[in-house]
C-alpha cells in the first residue's frame, strides 16, 4: 500500500469535508489566479492597444502623453520625421472638443479627432467607408462617427450633420460647418459611451476656422523595421532637442508608474492575502483531519508503516486536495475574471477594449508554483504532529477513550 | 537657488501687497520644499520653462501639505501657491493680450448646495463652451464607486471559500462529537435542543472570530497606511475601518457560523441513535 493510495483511500472515505475542502480552495485560488492576471493585465490590455494602430513612437507637446499641448511648428517637424530613414511612416493628430447637431435638432458634445496618414488602427470600420475612400476624398468635411454616438444622434453613414468646434478655454463663435458621415467605427481608446468623431485634418482645419494650419496635438510615427523604436526616438530627438518623444514602451511604463500602480498594488496585496489565507485554511484543516485520526495513524505505524511512509501519505493528502482545487480555480477563476473585469470597465472615460485580467502563461505558472508551495507547507505541521506522536499510549487512549 | 516649474500653479485669491524690493511670498509644498532642500525664508527663483526666459523672485513664506488626492496619490506633490497677480505677472505671455484675463479654473460655493445642476447649467448656457462641474462627482461618473463594487466583490469571493472551509471544519468537528452526540440522544436530549446548543456555539465561534478579525485589522490599519504613506509621500488615508464596516463584518460572519454549524450538525442528528453509538 503506497502512501499514494492510503491518502487517495483518507480523501474518498472522508467525502464532505474533502469536497468542501476542495471547493474552499477552487475558490481562493480562483481569487489567486485572478489576482496574478490583474498584476499586469492592464498593461499587457493597453500595450495590445497602443500596438493595434501600427506606430511605435509618439512626439507630444509640453505636459507628457496626459496633458496635450499643441507641438510647435508640428509641420515642418512632421516632414523633416518623414525623412528621416529610421522611419517608415508618419501621422499627425489633431483634437479638439466640438458639437454635432443632427437633422432634428439632436445636439451632443464631442470629441473631434482630425487625422491623416495616423488613421490606421486608430479605429475599426464597422459600416460604411473610411475617411482614405474615394467616396469621402471628395467630400469637404467627411466624418467617421462611434457607434454610441451614432446611436443617440440617430444617424447612420449618409447623414448630414453640423460640426461646431468649439476650442476649450476660448469663448467661440465660429459657425458650424456641414459635414456628412461617411462611416461607423470603433475607436480604439474610445469608451463606452464614446463621443469621438474623426475627420481628415484638412476638413479640421476648415471646420476651425483658423486663418493658418494649427498645430498638432499628436504626431505618430512607425519605425522602419531594420531600425526599431530606440534608435528612431534617438534620430528624432537629434531634429529637435528637448522634444518629447514617447516609444511604445516609454507610454506603458509612464503609464505603468502612474495610472496603473494601484491595480499593481491591490494585485500584490490580495495575492499575499489569497496565499496566507490558503495556506492558513489548508493547513488547519489537515492538522483537525489528522487530530481526528491519531488513532487510526498510530494503528498504522504499530503494523509496521515507517514514519516518512506516514509523512509522505499526509503530503499527498495536501497535494490531492490543494491540487484538485488549484485545478478547478483555473475554471473558476476566468469566469470570476469575467465578472470582476466587467465591473471595472464600468469606470468613466476608460476605453472600452481596454481589460484589466488578460491571461499570460507567466500567471499559470506562478499560479502552479505557489500552489505547490502552499500544499507543501499546509502538510508541514500535521506531518509534524503525526510523525510524533507516542504509538502505544495513542492507541491505549483511542481504546479507553 | 533655481527651481523650475512644469507644473499648474494653485492661486491665492488676495492680492499680495509687495515692495518692490521684496520678493512676493509663495508656499511651497512639502514634497517640494524637501526635494528642493528650501526651507522657511530662502528666497527661490521661479520659471514657467527650463531655460528661465520668465522668471522671478520669491520669498518662501510658508510650506504646507497639500491636500491628499486619492486621483493623483501616485504622482509627486510638486507644487508651489502664489497671489494671483504674481502668478499673471509671472506667466502670462506679454504677447498675449489676454493672457491676464485668463484664469484654469474658478472655484464657487453655492447658497443652496442643492442648485449645482441648475447653476452649472444656467452658467453653461451663458457663457458656451465653459464647464461647470460639481466638485462631488456623480455616483455613476465616480471611479471610487465602481472601486467600491470591485472590492465587495473580492469580499463575496473571500466568504464564499471561508464558509466552504468552515463547514468542512465543522463537519469534522460534528463527526468527533457523534458518540457524545449519540449518548445525549439516548438519555432524551432532543434533535431541537442539540441544535439549538450548535447554533449558540456557531454564533459565539462566529461572532468571536469577526471580533477578532476586526481587533487584527484595526491593528494593522495604521501599518498599513503608514506603509503606503511612506510608500507614495502622501498624507492620504488608505484603510480605514468604521464602525459600519465592522458591523457589516459581524453580520455576515455570524449567520455564516450558524449556518456552518447547523447543516455540519444536521446530517449527524438524521442518524439513527444506534448508528451514532456505533451499535
Amino acid at each position: 500500500m503506497t502512501p499514494l493510495r492510503l491518502a487517495s483511500r483518507t480523501v474518498r472515505r472522508y467525502r464532505a469535508q474533502t469536497v468542501l475542502a476542495i471547493v474552499g480552495v477552487a475558490v481562493i485560488g480562483a481569487l489567486l489566479f485572478d489576482m496574478l492576471l490583474l498584476s499586469r493585465g492592464l498593461l499587457l490590455s493597453f500595450s495590445s492597444l497602443l500596438g493595434r494602430a501600427g506606430f511605435d513612437i509618439r512626439i507630444v507637446g509640453g505636459g507628457g502623453m496626459t496633458l496635450r499641448v499643441p507641438i510647435e511648428q508640428s509641420a515642418t517637424l512632421v516632414e523633416a520625421v518623414r525623412v528621416l530613414p529610421e522611419i517608415e511612416r508618419v501621422g499627425a493628430i489633431r483634437v479638439q472638443t466640438g458639437v454635432v447637431t443632427a437633422r432634428g435638432g439632436r445636439r451632443q458634445s464631442v470629441s473631434l479627432i482630425g487625422a491623416t496618414d495616423a488613421a490606421e488602427g486608430a479605429w475599426t470600420l464597422m459600416s460604411g467607408a473610411d475617411l482614405d475612400s474615394p467616396g469621402a476624398a471628395a467630400l469637404p468635411c467627411p466624418l467617421l462617427v462611434g457607434r454610441p454616438l451614432a446611436a443617440r444622434l440617430g444617424v447612420e453613414p449618409g447623414a448630414t450633420v453640423q460640426l461646431a468646434v468649439q476650442p476649450s478655454g476660448t469663448a467661440s463663435a465660429i459657425p458650424p460647418v456641414e459635414c456628412r458621415i461617411v462611416g461607423i467605427a470603433q475607436f480604439a481608446f474610445g469608451a463606452a459611451s464614446d463621443d469621438t468623431v474623426a475627420t481628415t485634418l484638412a476638413s479640421f482645419h476648415r471646420a476651425s476656422g483658423e486663418a493658418a494650419v494649427g498645430d498638432a496635438d499628436l504626431i505618430v510615427a512607425a519605425s522602419a523595421p531594420g531600425a526599431g523604436p530606440v534608435r528612431a526616438v534617438e534620430a528624432i530627438q537629434r531634429i529637435r532637442p528637448g522634444l518629447h518623444v514617447f516609444s511604445n514602451d516609454d507610454v506603458v511604463e509612464q503609464f505603468n508608474r502612474n495610472g496603473f500602480a494601484y491595480f499593481r498594488q491591490i494585485s500584490f496585496v490580495l495575492s499575499s492575502l489569497t496565499m496566507v489565507f490558503a495556506f492558513l485554511l489548508v493547513a488547519t484543516l489537515l492538522t483537525v483531519s489528522v487530530n481526528q485520526r491519531l488513532g487510526e495513524i498510530a494503528a498504522l505505524r504499530a503494523i509496521g508503516i515507517r514514519r516518512v511512509s506516514i509523512a509522505a501519505m499526509l503530503l499527498w493528502e495536501s497535494a490531492l486536495l490543494v491540487g484538485a482545487g488549484g485545478v478547478l480555480a483555473l475554471p473558476l477563476g476566468e469566469a470570476l475574471a469575467s465578472v470582476l473585469d466587467r465591473i471595472l470597465r464600468q469606470m468613466p472615460g476608460l476605453p472600452e477594449q481596454l481589460h484589466f485580467f488578460v491571461f499570460e502563461p507567466r500567471a499559470l505558472v506562478v499560479h502552479v508554483v505557489v500552489f505547490a508551495l502552499t500544499a507543501f507547507a499546509a502538510a508541514a505541521y500535521p506531518v509534524w504532529l503525526a510523525t510524533r506522536l507516542p504509538i502505544a499510549a495513542t492507541l491505549r487512549r483511542e481504546v479507553v477513550g | 537657488m533655481c527651481l523650475r516649474l512644469s507644473c499648474v500653479l494653485l492661486m491665492l485669491s488676495t492680492p499680495a501687497a509687495v515692495l518692490a524690493a521684496e520678493p512676493a511670498p509663495v508656499l511651497l509644498s512639502r514634497q517640494l520644499a524637501a526635494r528642493a532642500h528650501v526651507h522657511v525664508g530662502d528666497v527661490v527663483t521661479l520659471g514657467v520653462d527650463p531655460q528661465g526666459t520668465r522668471k522671478a523672485s520669491f520669498r518662501v513664506a510658508g510650506i504646507y501639505e497639500p491636500t491628499p488626492d486619492p486621483m493623483r496619490f501616485t504622482s509627486p506633490r510638486l507644487e508651489a501657491r502664489m497671489h494671483l497677480p504674481d502668478l499673471l505677472d509671472l506667466a502670462a505671455k506679454p504677447s498675449d493680450v489676454s493672457a491676464r484675463d485668463s484664469l484654469t479654473g474658478i472655484n464657487i460655493r453655492l447658497a443652496d448646495p442643492g442648485e449645482v445642476r441648475a447653476f452649472a447649467g444656467d452658467l453653461g448656457s451663458r457663457v458656451p463652451g465653459l464647464v461647470a462641474r460639481a466638485t462631488n462627482a456623480p455616483r455613476d461618473e465616480d471611479p471610487f464607486a465602481v472601486l467600491e463594487r470591485f472590492h465587495l466583490a473580492i469580499s463575496a469571493v473571500t466568504m464564499t471559500a471561508g464558509t466552504a472551509f468552515l463547514l468542512a471544519l465543522m463537519v469534522i468537528r460534528a463527526e468527533e462529537r457523534r458518540e457524545t452526540v449519540g449518548v445525549l440522544r439516548l438519555v432524551g436530549v432532543s434533535r431541537r435542543t442539540l441544535l439549538l446548543s450548535v447554533a449558540i456555539e456557531g454564533v459565539l465561534i462566529a461572532a468571536l472570530g469577526a471580533l477578532f478579525g476586526i481587533a487584527l485589522a484595526f491593528a494593522t490599519e495604521g501599518l498599513v497606511n503608514r506603509i503606503f504613506q511612506a510608500r507614495y509621500d502622501t498624507a492620504l488615508i488608505f484603510v480605514r475601518v468604521t464602525p459600519s464596516i465592522a458591523l457589516r463584518a459581524i453580520a455576515v460572519a455570524a449567520p455564516l457560523g450558524v449556518i456552518a454549524g447547523i447543516g455540519a450538525s444536521w446530517t449527524l442528528l438524521r442518524r439513527s441513535i444506534l448508528s451514532m453509538v456505533g451499535r
